[in-house]
């Protein structure tokens, strides 16, 4: 173990770092929250990972890199959160071990914790020793405080979110609902770790939201975002998809949220399984990781619950997701919903991806367009 | 009736194994053609385009044998898992589906099973019992059919094992026993071919890579004549093993190719946006620049300019030469009389 001071870095995704954050400060440590994915992160990834390896490896690696060089006194922990599955995602934190090693840096380890896989004999002991090589030794207290916290936050972040991109399309001055958002989120990050205030401060941040000068309407158009997670929950690698859909004047939601996740992954496992299994059939029923059978899911509810539109964000070449888009294909034409396929690499140039989000749009609005004329007909035949 | 393969992906795995159980059943197999420009083609314009080549390829074939009209049913194979708590890449694994969603059209003619392979003789028989269903057979037959399956296999494994590559086994499907008596030669230059065997053997795709170093004069192996014994510890150096058992086959295996003394040199053959592949290659790459042995990667794609390629291998071969202490091309072979001994070799 290094003299220096020990910190921990985690991967930033979307607005959840403040959870993160304060989950290990509740510990007692440093944290270094990376920078927001950039030009200059990606730059940095892309050069030192492999040419075929997935986005968001690119992005990790680049951001983990910047922190490792800005702080070069200190002794990182780097957390990876990962799965042990079908998906590359199993394999990232020996490769970034590997890799940083032998870009020279020594004042770091790696810290992955994954769920427990079989044989379970091996599996449990595994988890548990991760467990504590990530927390260090507290008493459970403390660390049930934490989670607790952490999960608040993240739970607050999200509700606000929702409330940000239920706002955008029906706010009366354009801007104004993200300036109290961008507060709020703030608000949050900073607030004391105490469940009520947390409580408080998200009821009050709410209010001021709705507050807002805004029109109610439930006639705007609707499409449901799903595909690959991490694209799919950060803000910085889906250029800011939500926000641009919203200001384009579309009701828009997102499939796969921190909240969620961990509960269908972590906690009602069998139940998702088994519900995933059921709408699949005949698509896609078997086990291919990562979040492939979500997103053939999730685009089939999204068109029993009445949206308009589907877009499937993933990282170019990722393994599951291509494989969804294949299939999706056919779900799109055997259910009537449009899907359009975004992949994401380090080469997305943002006025191209704009303008296809547009395209997208218009197209949806004039279905719904035809949608609601041929309906009036019918309407207007009925009555003569 | 009337049974279509196709030459692609797991079928240079396991197509012995389904070779005795289609045969001893009395179906007739019929294979597709080996890979050409149309078969690419036609599995170019049937699936999404960021899927990775090899999978191409296999829609391509499995087009060209639902073309045909005579077969009654195409064999695409799940392959789930092929060692215990080892599964296979997710477009493997969602093969059959994929195929059902790409043909909308012939979804019926598409016989799949779910195959759980290196795990005792339990999981196959369930697989071969699945096929049953959909085919129509009496079970005494199977149970005959699928050991029959099984032997082949072992025959085909046995005959890898002692230095054939799997092109070897299915010309001489018919009669593995002589195969496996007959000697390998062996060259003067070995060079190891690490990869996942749908790669390293389908010769259009990867621009013949296997015959254009005998050409040469150099000797192949692969990763896939290696026992998964013999590579064991090199988990350690992984700190993680992968989750897919072909990929850890080709890293490991490349490893103990590195690390083995007679052994010039390493190329690794991938397809072009595998994703797996990628982890694999950093790996080699790390591990050879320790050891220090000659690494190559060759990844291929649906372009199939055969120039680039040739000079790699060329300049490949020279490389190996050179670290022998050999020299580029020795005098006396050389045929083209330059004064530099500079290996130009006519296509």
């Amino acid at each position: 173990m290094s003299h220096k001071r020990i910190t921990y870095t985690v991967p930033r995704m979307g607005y959840t770092y403040a959870a993160f954050e304060s989950f290990f400060q509740i510990l007692g440590y440093d944290v270094i929250i990376p920078e927001p994915t950039n030009t200059e992160t990606i730059k940095e990834g892309v050069s030192n990972s492999p040419e075929y390896m997935c986005f968001p490896f690119k992005i990790l690696l680049g951001q983990f890199e910047r922190v490792l060089e800005q702080n070069p006194d200190r002794y990182f922990k780097m957390v990876s959160l990962e799965s042990y599955g079908p998906c590359r995602f199993g394999y990232y934190s020996p490769l970034y071990y590997k890799i940083l090693k032998d870009k020279g840096f020594t004042n770091f380890e790696v810290v992955n914790v994954e769920g427990i896989y079989p044989p379970l004999y091996r599996g449990i002991p595994r988890f548990f020793k991760k467990l504590i090589k990530l927390t260090g030794w507290h008493t459970p207290w403390t660390v049930v405080k934490a989670f607790v916290i952490a999960g608040w936050k993240v739970y607050a972040t999200e509700q606000l979110e929702k409330k940000l991109y239920y706002l955008i399309p029906r706010e009366k001055v354009s801007g104004s609902t993200e300036r109290i958002f961008n507060g709020a989120i703030e608000k949050i990050r900073h607030a004391p770790n105490k469940v009520k205030t947390i409580k408080k401060i998200l009821n009050e941040e709410l209010e001021k939201m709705d507050k807002n000068p805004h029109v109610e309407r439930d006639d705007l158009p609707k499409i449901g975002l799903v595909g690959e997670a991490y694209i799919l929950m950060d803000y910085g690698n889906n250029l800011d998809i939500e926000k641009k859909l919203a200001y384009m004047g579309v009701d828009v939601d997102r499939s796969l949220r921190v909240t969620n996740w961990t509960l269908d992954r972590l906690i009602k496992t069998k139940y998702h399984k088994a519900h995933m299994l059921e709408v699949n059939k005949g698509y896609l029923d078997f086990f291919i990781g990562g979040d492939g059978q979500e997103s053939i899911m999730n685009t089939i509810l999204y068109k029993k619950n009445g949206y308009d539109g589907v877009i499937q964000a993933q990282p170019f070449g990722c393994l599951p997701e291509t494989a969804a888009k294949e299939i999706l294909t056919k779900v799109s034409e055997d259910y009537d919903i449009p899907v359009l396929s975004l992949a994401f690499d380090e080469q997305t140039g943002e006025a191209g991806f704009v303008t296809r989000l547009e395209a997208f749009v218009d197209m949806i609005k004039s279905r719904r367009q035809i949608k609601a004329d041929e309906k009036r007909e019918e309407s207007v035949t009925v009555k003569s | 009736m009337k049974i279509g393969i196709p030459r692609a992906l797991y079928f240079y795995v396991y197509y012995p194994m389904w070779y005795g159980f289609f045969s001893s059943l009395g179906h007739e197999i019929k294979l597709s053609v080996p890979t050409n420009k149309e078969i690419i083609n036609l599995g170019v314009s049937h699936s999404v385009d960021d899927i990775c080549i090899s999978v191409k390829v296999f829609h391509g074939h499995v087009k060209y044998l639902l073309d045909k009209k005579d077969v009654d049913f195409v064999f695409v194979p799940r392959i789930a898992s092929e060692e215990k708590y080892k599964y296979t890449c997710p477009k493997l694994a969602a093969l059959p589906d994929l195929m059902k969603s790409a043909f909308v059209s012939d979804t019926n003619r598409i016989l799949t099973a779910t195959f759980y392979t290196r795990q005792g003789e339990k999981p196959i028989v369930k697989a071969f019992e699945e096929i049953e269903r959909q085919l129509g057979d009496s079970d005494e037959k199977i149970k005959m059919a699928v050991k029959m399956g099984i032997r082949y296999q072992k025959l085909a494994v046995k005959s890898l094992r002692s230095g054939h590559t799997f092109l070897d086994v299915v010309k001489n499907i018919r009669d593995l026993d002589s195969l496996i008596k007959k000697p390998v030669q062996k060259q003067r230059y070995t060079v190891a071919l690490a990869g996942f065997p749908y790669d390293v053997y389908d010769t259009f795709t990867n621009g013949d890579v296997i015959s254009k170093l005998e050409d040469s004069g150099v000797g192949i192996v692969t990763t896939d004549m290696l026992d998964p014994k013999v590579y064991k510890h090199y988990s350690k150096y992984m700190i993680k093993d992968l989750f897919w058992y072909q990929a850890n086959a080709a890293a490991k295996g490349g490893m103990y190719y590195i690390d083995s003394p007679d052994i010039d040199g390493v190329i690794s053959i991938s397809s072009f946006n595998c994703g797996i592949s990628s982890i694999y290659q950093k790996l080699l790459d790390l591990y050879s620049k320790e050891i220090g042995k000659p690494v190559m990667h060759i990844i291929v794609d649906e372009q199939t300019g055969d120039a680039g390629l040739a000079t790699r291998i060329e300049a490949f071969i020279d490389l190996i030469r050179v670290k022998r202490g050999d020299g580029l091309v020795a005098q006396t072979n050389n045929l083209h009389g330059t004064e530099d001994g500079v290996h130009v070799r006519s296509l």
